[in-house]
């Protein structure tokens, strides 16, 4: 560093920006986005979450995550989710499959027949649980997906009341 | 929903924002690509407000939930993109100031707005503040005004059209040309210009 020349003038605060000042905000904001960047995938789940408002909705607790060991048989991987919310408690395990897509399977309880909805990204999918509360995905793409089990069904006014769980990643 | 401009994120060029005039009006009439877009574009913006509001990672998530839900509701009254983002602002920074009152009355911790930015451990900014210019500038940041640490954070984020309305709901002064630099941007210089001379 050299000897640091004195500022001659401080510089005017009411003159309009010139480049410098644009660098300047510019470098700053890369600074910050490097020491404090705002998580990668928090827009998407303010989106997903935004475009549930129209529905009544009950959400649903993270009540319990299990992730096995990591030393597990080959590259099976799976890991058992449990959501709560006043009227019903969801379970899931997601599998890995070959390809980049997981499997899912949940029940519901106390068990009934409900519409269940995997909201993924790019697309949703819709199966029923059985008399046992029982649902399958076979294939669901990874990345960020919600769950969504209609409690009943669209009455005149629309849609009806459903249960959706946090933004999963798969 | 077309007329939206490309992003221009190269530094030194200007950064236009990628909203056309359309796209407020049209998240206005229930379009989820519209809004998407604007939550895609000015979350991080409003992220950084929470932030230098004090707030955690977790505390700042929840804040810009609630923001983005609070919007919703208020569509109806906010008709420009410049007085949506001086909106988002300034109801981040409320929500941000509220909940952290509400933390400080059960935890009582005053630290250094700049100090507990780099939440990743000490010596996190010495990585990624790799040459000498960006170090500089993190040093003279931190010798600013807590308020103007936070003044400049926001408006590095704000899309550059919407920096007059982000000034203004801040309180700073406005020329009649459009944002001036301010006393915060004109501190800085003056900070930098003593230790690098020229270069800046």
């Amino acid at each position: 560093m050299t000897t640091p020349p004195h500022p001659d003038l401080p510089l005017p605060a009411d003159e309009p920006l010139d480049d410098v000042d644009f660098r300047l905000l510019d470098d700053i904001r890369d600074m910050f986005d490097a020491a404090d960047p705002m998580p990668a995938d928090l827009p998407e789940r303010i989106r997903f979450f935004l475009a549930l408002r129209d529905l009544e909705i009950e959400v649903a607790r993270l009540a319990e995550e299990d992730q096995p060991a990591l030393a597990v048989r080959g590259a099976e991987q799976s890991r058992t989710i449990t959501f709560d919310s006043d009227s019903l408690t969801i379970m899931i395990r997601i599998e890995a499959n070959q390809d980049a897509t997981v499997r899912i399977d949940g029940w519901l309880a106390p068990p009934q027949r409900r519409e269940v909805e995997m909201k993924t990204t790019t697309d949703s999918l819709t199966v029923s649980s059985d008399e046992q509360g029982r649902f399958a995905f076979a294939r669901v793409p990874r990345g960020t997906a919600q769950l969504i089990v209609r409690l009943g069904d669209p009455g005149p006014g629309g849609a009806g009341r459903s249960v959706v769980t946090p933004a999963l990643i798969l | 929903m077309d007329d939206r401009e490309p992003v221009t994120t190269q530094a030194g060029q200007p950064r236009r924002n990628a909203r056309g005039a359309g796209t407020v009006r049209a998240a206005r009439q229930g379009s989820e690509d519209a809004l998407g877009q604007i939550v895609t574009e000015l979350s991080p913006l409003l992220w950084h407000v929470a932030r230098a509001a004090g707030l955690g990672p977790g505390a700042a998530e929840d804040v810009l939930q609630t923001v983005w839900m609070r919007l919703v509701a208020h569509l109806d009254d906010i008709h420009t993109s410049a007085a949506l983002t001086g909106w988002l602002v300034t109801t981040t920074r409320r929500e941000a100031w509220r909940v952290r009152a509400a933390e400080r009355r059960e935890l009582p911790a005053d630290q250094e707005l700049l100090a507990e930015v780099p939440d990743r451990g000490p010596g996190s900014e010495e990585q990624v503040i790799v040459d000498d210019q960006r170090r500089a500038l993190w040093v003279a940041i931190g010798r600013l005004s807590a308020r103007c640490q936070e003044l400049l954070r926001i408006i590095a984020f704000a899309p550059r059209p919407d920096y007059a309305a982000v000034a203004a709901e801040l309180g700073m002064p406005i020329g009649s040309v459009g944002p001036t630099r301010g006393r915060c941007l004109a501190k800085l210089r003056a900070l930098l210009a003593s230790s690098f001379g020229g270069s800046w």
